[in-house]
């Protein structure tokens, strides 16, 4: 279970503490100061020795009979001068045998200095004051301790149980009632929690905050180094904290030694920017969310999207980690992400002026150079340059991946397929659930796949390479490692079983455009 | 609509080897050349090992002369070839025993303009820098290339604020830094300095430092090669921590006038009350 707490608002005021029902019977009047009396009492002191200034360390309020200072006009200013110095929040008189009315010299000085200096016309036992002051202030630190624990075993909790980073961040955010950002040291926006329309507002002003090279604290915005073992590779942001800065520097550090703890334990199959990159790939694909309202996410995931030209690849066998590197290595801006069906999909952002095809080969072409690439083949759809356009771009690079995924090899493709170039394999890939279609291929195909001696795989095979290739024979014979004549009794076998002749341009293309649909419903 | 330059660095590992190193690099600028880019800089003594780490005499062997030797010249026909200017940091032997750590500037067209000597030579554990080289005796020169005016000033040199101004005095537009530095020693300094410089001189500044740990040492180099602009903004994002990386970007030239109006930098600074600067 989850406690949630109230964010904690800021320590006590000087304006607070004099508003308690302790005080207001002992008519208080401000005599000094009385523009500063927002400041935080982060102890009360009674004093009367003359040279209190000494025993201070700041933030007191410091409560006084003045015994020590009565007839000493000179003692008195220097007495006021001393707790500035020491930086007092505030000083307080009870008026009586020392001090029957305010005395002036206290509150010139008092003023001079802008210390709040208050007098207390009816004045009461001190130790009441200290008593109810003091339990409150310690009530509050209590208070922070439980929200530090608390925050604490919730998110070492989840992390037990396995739970992902966007877990661990929405725990982070119901606690800060904030919007919560986890960035990499290039700033990019790995993930984000908290109420989706001040997360998006934060977001669209992202460019401005992250290009910032000094990065500033204040209004809020709370941060805390993600890093360990000597390195640092990322921050937690609280974005617009409302409560006491302590208390939401004490949020930050908990959340920030959890994410190192996740990250560290490693257990994620992909690294934060590849599940921030899939999220979002994902959801454009997905058109569940319009793609207008992902932009604020993609800029703030560091794609370049003002004036841009937006390529969508897929590519089949390549690692996300691998075509990352790729991108990087040629200075090319893009996301990278592993999508459903084992596809990594690739989105591009290219300046307006560049050529989008050329430089699209150029990718491909640098691919084929990497070790165990030689075959690779990038699917590509036209480029688009209004951003909303991209969903349909990438089911396009998607249906293009698909058309060929089998038949690379045989059909000897370019190091760059677009939709042009699948043909009739395309249209029958988009058609391949009709059961009109299903029952067209079962039936024209039904020797081979009708199991009787075990050789139909091996046939089926050989049926492929031969159409695939345009009929050309020594290319089937070399692909399949056999000599013609063997390949010969092959085909032979094959156009017994479907009884078909292979010569016959209408019979051929008939089988092929089963065998087509046959393989796209396999995939 | 104002001048934009689309300027280029690139950060690599060392491969083991130097032909295979200037390979890369090579392929380096056909990258950056498809997309455009009018300029691109390498990392500080971009085909060798950090060779600084350790004390040997045998990487002198690294140095070659400067334009006659053949990896300029090498580079000079790729400029040509593909209209960027190149900056080439190396190691440079005016004759034996006499050696440099330079930058060689080459043109679009492929000519040779000129080089930067670095000035400031370190001496710190693992950059052991003046068993190598001389401090650099000519000057802060500024090179006219075909995308405009650009100064070098190599890694060490940028902890020192009077090149920097003696570059942007001398009319720079973008002044690339090159550098070979390590994680412990100068990551708070690296998005610090440079963009200071930047600012204070109202230009670019394009800073590249290699990737990855070399066999030589432990010097880890951390990368994060970036371009910031007059205003200390990073132009697009800073580069990867440990992978190789070629960024290319497009720097407005117009942010460089702009700025110097609102400010005025050169305006009012008061060289006459500077004598106690450049007392020996």
């Amino acid at each position: 279970m989850t406690t949630v707490f109230e964010p904690l608002g800021p320590a006590l005021s000087v304006r607070q503490v004099l508003a308690l029902e302790r005080v207001l019977a002992g008519e208080p009047e401000v005599i000094a100061g009385a523009s500063r009396l927002d400041r935080p009492v982060r102890w009360v002191h009674v004093a009367e020795a003359a040279d209190v200034g000494v025993m201070l360390s700041g933030g007191e309020m410091v409560l006084t009979t003045g015994v020590l200072l009565a007839g000493d006009e000179d003692k008195q200013a220097e007495y006021i001068r001393s707790l500035h110095r020491a930086e007092a929040a505030a000083v307080v008189l009870g008026l009586g045998r020392a001090f029957p009315a305010p005395p002036d010299v206290m509150r010139r000085a008092a003023e001079r200095c802008g210390l709040p200096m208050i007098v207390l016309h009816r004045p009461f036992p001190f130790a009441e004051l200290t008593e109810e002051v003091q339990s409150r202030l310690v009530r509050r630190k209590f208070a922070a301790v439980s929200l530090s624990e608390a925050v604490r075993t919730a998110l070492t909790g989840l992390i037990t149980a396995g739970a992902p980073l966007q877990r661990l961040l929405d725990e982070v955010a119901q606690h800060s009632a904030c919007p919560v950002v986890v960035t990499n040291l290039a700033h990019r926006v790995l993930a984000t929690a908290g109420e989706r329309p001040a997360v998006d507002d934060v977001l669209r002003d992202w460019e401005r905050i992250a290009r910032q090279a000094g990065g500033s604290e204040g209004d809020g915005w709370i941060r805390a180094e993600l890093g360990g073992r000597g390195e640092r590779w990322g921050q937690i942001m609280l974005c617009g904290y409302r409560g006491d800065t302590g208390v939401g520097r004490l949020l930050a550090d908990r959340a920030a030694e959890a994410l190192v703890l996740h990250r560290m334990l490693g257990n994620a199959a992909h690294s934060w920017e590849e599940e921030s990159a899939q999220g979002l790939l994902t959801d454009l694909v997905s058109e569940v969310v319009p793609a207008r309202q992902l932009l604020p996410r993609a800029r703030a995931a560091g794609l370049p999207v003002n004036r841009r030209t937006f390529v969508p690849l897929v590519v089949r066998d390549g690692t996300p980690a691998q075509l990352d590197r790729l991108l990087r290595l040629l200075g090319l801006s893009g996301l990278v992400a592993e999508l459903a069906g084992d596809a990594t999909a690739v989105l591009l952002s290219l300046p307006r002026d560049q050529d989008a095809e050329a430089l699209t080969e150029h990718f491909a072409a640098r691919l084929r150079t990497e070790p165990g690439s030689g075959e690779t083949v990038v699917a590509a759809a036209g480029p688009r340059t209004v951003w909303d356009d991209v969903p349909a771009g990438l089911r396009e690079a998607q249906h293009v991946a698909d058309a060929v995924a089998d038949s690379s090899a045989a059909l000897d493709l370019p190091a760059v397929v677009r939709l042009k170039d699948v043909h009739l394999r395309g249209l029958i890939r988009l058609l391949r659930d009709d059961p009109r279609v299903q029952s067209f291929a079962e039936r024209e195909l039904d020797g081979l796949l009708c199991e009787r001696d075990g050789e139909e795989a091996a046939l089926l095979a050989v049926l492929r390479t031969y159409l695939a290739s345009g009929r050309n024979k020594s290319r089937t014979a070399q692909l399949h490692h056999v000599s013609r004549p063997a390949l010969y009794r092959r085909l032979e076998a094959i156009q017994t079983r479907l009884g078909v002749d292979l010569d016959d341009f209408e019979q051929a293309a008939s089988v092929h455009i089963a065998l087509l649909a046959h393989d796209a419903q396999q995939g | 609509m104002s001048r934009v330059i689309r300027a280029a660095l690139f950060q690599t590992a060392w491969t083991g080897d130097k032909e295979s190193m200037i390979q890369v690099h090579e392929q380096a600028v056909r990258d950056a050349a498809a997309q455009g880019a009018q300029v691109l800089c390498f990392q500080e003594l971009f085909y060798g090992p950090y060779f600084c780490q350790v004390q040997d005499k045998a990487f002198y062997e690294y140095a070659e002369s400067i334009p006659e030797g053949a990896i300029v010249r090498r580079f000079q026909v790729l400029a040509k070839e593909h209209g960027i200017v190149l900056v080439l940091p190396m190691y440079e032997e005016e004759q034996p025993g006499v050696l440099y750590n330079t930058a060689a500037v080459i043109d679009a067209d492929g000519s040779y303009l000129g080089k930067y000597r670095k000035h400031h030579i370190p001496q710190v554990p693992g950059f052991w820098e003046k068993f190598y080289f001389r401090p650099g005796n000519a000057g802060w020169p500024v090179f006219d290339t075909k995308v405009g005016k650009i100064g070098v000033y190599i890694c060490y040199d940028r902890h020192f604020p009077e090149g920097w101004r003696a570059l942007g005095l001398a009319g720079a537009e973008i002044v690339f830094n090159p550098s070979a530095t390590s994680r412990g020693l100068s990551s708070y300094l690296w998005q610090l300095e440079q963009p200071a410089a930047a600012v204070a001189n109202e230009y670019f500044v394009g800073a590249i430092n290699r990737v990855g740990v070399e066999e030589l040492g432990d010097n880890d180099f951390y990368g994060t090669t970036y371009f910031v602009d007059p205003e200390a903004q990073f132009v697009g994002e800073v580069a990867s921590d440990k992978e190789p990386e070629l960024v290319v970007r497009d720097l407005d030239m117009g942010k460089l006038r702009e700025i110097r109006d609102r400010w005025q930098f050169f305006r009012d600074r008061r060289p006459d009350a500077y004598a106690p600067i450049t007392a020996p």
